[in-house]
């Protein structure tokens, strides 16, 4: 008698034990349904991967506030201190190891002249005020590059009207003097201005120049040579193409257009430059997210950020042969599982690294 | 004997085809016997009368039948109730998945839309409005017919104290049929009659009456009848945003702020930060996607600026909204709880998600009321947007039909 009890006493716990595990699975079942959007945790960090494909030289790159290098395939860190801020847009410096790359804290970026293999050199610039709550003394630098004179170029948020508006413009300065020696360009108010500056051999400056008419806003490809005078516009406002990236030879131009998308993806598109005229442009990629073109140093292609799926996570593509008309080859998917800053462009040293030495 | 064989092959055949039931069956039958048998063996003590030896093996069959169909009825209740408490476990375990889904929609959806009657909003008279607003029930679009929401924003932090102002108010009228979509942001600083009397900027509806006098004020100076409204709030917003895992943003411009309001990531609410939001394409997160939809200062066009690219954001979410499933239901619900409302019940708002991602981009137009349909003014020391009502009227019942 006692031993059925017992028996029953566990069947009853047994089936309690059941549903109450049954009713914990249903649960679970049910959140194992939800959607599989990728978040910043499915996203790997570069030197834990290895690039599809072997791409001529370096290139320097930026993923969540730090710095890459890309050689041979291989990812390297710089291993730069964030506590600061976020490090992106590096910008080799021409015929060196070094680099320059900006800072961005919150409220204020900085220049920095880096020695390509982690060590910061320099600080080029200082543009946090030291009277805190007045935020707007603070200034923005973004989109530094060097020239074939060897000065660097970038967008700053100088000078200020004292009004609300904050715009950029293109400015030029040495390592060695002032940094921002000579204003360059003077942008459209309440635009936010000048910016992805990027200096051709014969001394002008190409860059985005933001414009707004019939209600509208969009970017131009300008020109700018010499400096405060009316630049030469090669794009038009319906085309709304951005983020130039001139060939080394200086014959083809990249671009992001968003022209017609209905301001929700973007377009690449590469087109002959010939004296100051931009030639028709062709579409490399339509419908994309496409961002920050650059060329190999070669000439043989060039890379690009595009998400590969939903999560918008940037991976770095590549499309071999751009430069010739009608040999394009398809766009190859070089990185997985990473999310580049798409904006911050990458920056292609024709140098292969020197191997990192101890430090 | 071949015969014999035979037909001892036959009965042994037979036996094996006999089923389980009747061999159970067989059985009983051989125990009736003997006990019927018993007596004959000891005929000499028999005192029982011979009728009861009859009778007993029936009642005995009818006690056995009765307690098997008791066994297998028990059997059967037991069965079921093991099977309804499975049944009640796993309910169990959905609802508690669900709460958050059920808390919110029980608190922020179907909340009550108080209407005035038509006659009581008349733009002319809005003194007069408010003094004659009485309820009536809501008029809504049958399913499947178009309808019209009004999207409302707020900035609801601590700075505002519980009263908040809405700084994005837009129409939207979606087409079930033809999967067709018209956006059009009301300026926050057009200045209209209210409701709920004398005449205001558009924001301060809101602040007046909450959503109903907010949806009154719309539904008498454009003339239009509105289904639907839905608010949210700053934070909602953000953590929306960040639930979905971000939304993918094609940047129009450089958006350049040195004035924006510190209200969400400092202590003090007045305080300000600087924005710099880069131009292309970017994923971001709710607090980036906020900056980019909230700045106005440095935009040329102000506040028609940001209501371009609040409706950027709407789309870009509506793209992400696509790869929801009903098991993130909690999720959102638990990162919007306190700041969102609507008049539509969860059953609606579950019917307009297949709606919203079904619709093409194309088939999506972006309607903003800038010059001329607006021009700058001052009122009453206020910096305004005047309204030319000869201009938007047409407009905007080229989308959503006159009343």
């Amino acid at each position: 008698m006692r031993a059925q009890s017992i028996r029953r006493v566990v069947t009853v716990v047994t089936l309690l034990a059941l549903m109450a595990g049954f009713g914990y699975g249903v649960n679970r079942l049910i959140a194992s349904r939800k959607s599989k959007i990728p978040t910043q945790a499915t996203v790997f960090i570069p030197t834990g991967t290895r690039a599809k494909i072997v791409l001529p030289g370096t290139l320097y790159l930026a993923q969540n506030g730090e710095l890459y290098r890309l050689s041979d395939g291989f990812f390297t860190n710089l291993h730069l201190s964030v506590a600061q801020g976020q490090w992106m847009q590096p910008a080799y410096v021409p015929g060196t190891q070094d680099i320059v790359a900006v800072l961005r804290a919150s409220e204020y970026s900085d220049l920095y002249l880096l020695d390509g293999q982690g060590g910061i050199v320099r600080q080029l610039s200082h543009n946090a005020t030291n009277q805190i709550p007045n935020v707007w003394l603070n200034h923005w630098m973004f989109w530094p590059r060097f020239g074939a004179d060897g000065k660097l170029y970038f967008s700053y948020d100088q000078p200020k009207s004292g009004t609300f508006a904050v715009d950029f413009n293109v400015w030029s300065g040495s390592l060695t003097g002032a940094l921002a020696n000579r204003q360059l360009t003077d942008s459209n108010a309440y635009t936010g201005g000048d910016v992805n500056p990027v200096p051709l051999s014969n001394g002008s400056v190409m860059y985005s120049r933001y414009a707004i008419g019939s209600g509208n806003v969009f970017s131009l490809i300008a020109l700018q040579s010499p400096a405060l005078r009316n630049p030469v516009l090669l794009t038009t406002p319906a085309q709304d193409c951005g983020q130039p990236a001139p060939s080394r030879d200086g014959t083809m131009v990249a671009m992001v257009c968003i022209g017609g998308t209905g301001l929700q993806s973007t377009r690449l598109e590469v087109a002959p430059l010939v004296g100051n005229t931009l030639g028709t442009p062709r579409v490399l990629v339509n419908n994309c997210l496409c961002s920050a073109p650059a060329w190999a140093p070669d000439g043989s292609g060039l890379v690009y950020f595009n998400p590969a799926d939903s999560s918008g996570h940037f991976e770095l593509w590549w499309i071999k042969g751009a430069l010739a008309a009608a040999t394009t080859s398809p766009a190859v998917q070089v990185t997985t599982n990473l999310d580049f800053d798409a904006t911050s462009p990458p920056s292609w040293s024709p140098l292969a690294t020197i191997p990192t030495m101890s430090r | 004997m071949p015969g014999s064989r035979s037909s001892t092959i036959r009965i042994a055949r037979a036996s094996a085809r006999v089923s389980p039931a009747r061999r159970r069956s067989a059985r009983c039958a051989s125990d009736t016997e003997s006990v019927y048998r018993r007596p004959e063996r000891n005929l000499p003590t028999v005192t029982l009368p011979s009728v009861e030896f009859v009778i007993k093996p029936q009642v005995r069959r009818e006690r056995a039948s009765v307690r098997r169909k008791y066994v297998r009825r028990h059997r059967v209740l037991l069965a079921f109730l093991i099977a309804v408490g499975f049944v009640l476990s796993g309910a169990v375990g959905a609802l508690a998945y669900f709460m958050p889904a059920i808390v919110t929609a029980i608190q922020d959806t179907g909340q009550s839309l108080v209407r005035s009657s038509p006659k009581a909003s008349t733009a002319a008279s809005p003194s007069a409005s408010a003094s004659a607003a009485a309820t009536q029930p809501p008029v809504v679009a049958p399913p499947g017919n178009p309808f019209t929401v009004l999207l409302l924003g707020s900035d609801n932090d601590a700075k505002f104290g519980g009263t908040v102002l809405t700084q994005s108010m837009i129409l939207a009228r979606v087409n079930p049929t033809t999967r067709k979509v018209v956006m059009e942001s009301i300026p926050r600083d057009l200045w209209v009659p209210l409701s709920t009397g004398g005449s205001a900027k558009i924001d301060a509806a809101y602040l007046h009456g909450g959503a109903s006098a907010a949806v009154a004020t719309v539904e008498q100076d454009f003339h239009i009848h509105i289904d639907h409204y839905a608010w949210i709030g700053l934070l909602g917003l953000v953590n929306l945003i960040n639930e979905v895992g971000g939304i993918d943003v094609v940047a129009t411009n450089p958006v350049m702020d040195d004035f924006y309001p510190a209200d969400l990531s400092g202590k003090n609410p007045y305080a300000y930060e600087r924005v710099a939001v880069l131009p292309g394409p970017q994923h971001m997160n709710g607090g980036e996607a906020l900056m980019y939809v909230r700045s106005r200062h440095g935009d040329l066009r102000s506040d028609f600026g940001r209501s371009q690219r609040q409706q950027q954001v709407l789309l870009a979410l509506r793209a992400k909204a696509k790869l929801l499933g009903i098991a993130d239901l909690p999720d959102i619900a638990t990162a919007m709880a306190n700041d969102f409302s609507t008049d539509m019940s969860i059953s609606q708002i579950a019917s307009l998600l297949p709606i919203a991602s079904n619709v093409q981009l194309q088939n999506v137009q972006q309607v903003i009321l800038a010059p001329p349909y607006s021009s700058s003014g001052t009122v009453a020391n206020q910096d305004v947007l005047l309204p030319d009502w000869s201009l938007i009227l047409p407009e905007t019942h080229r989308f959503f039909p006159a009343v």
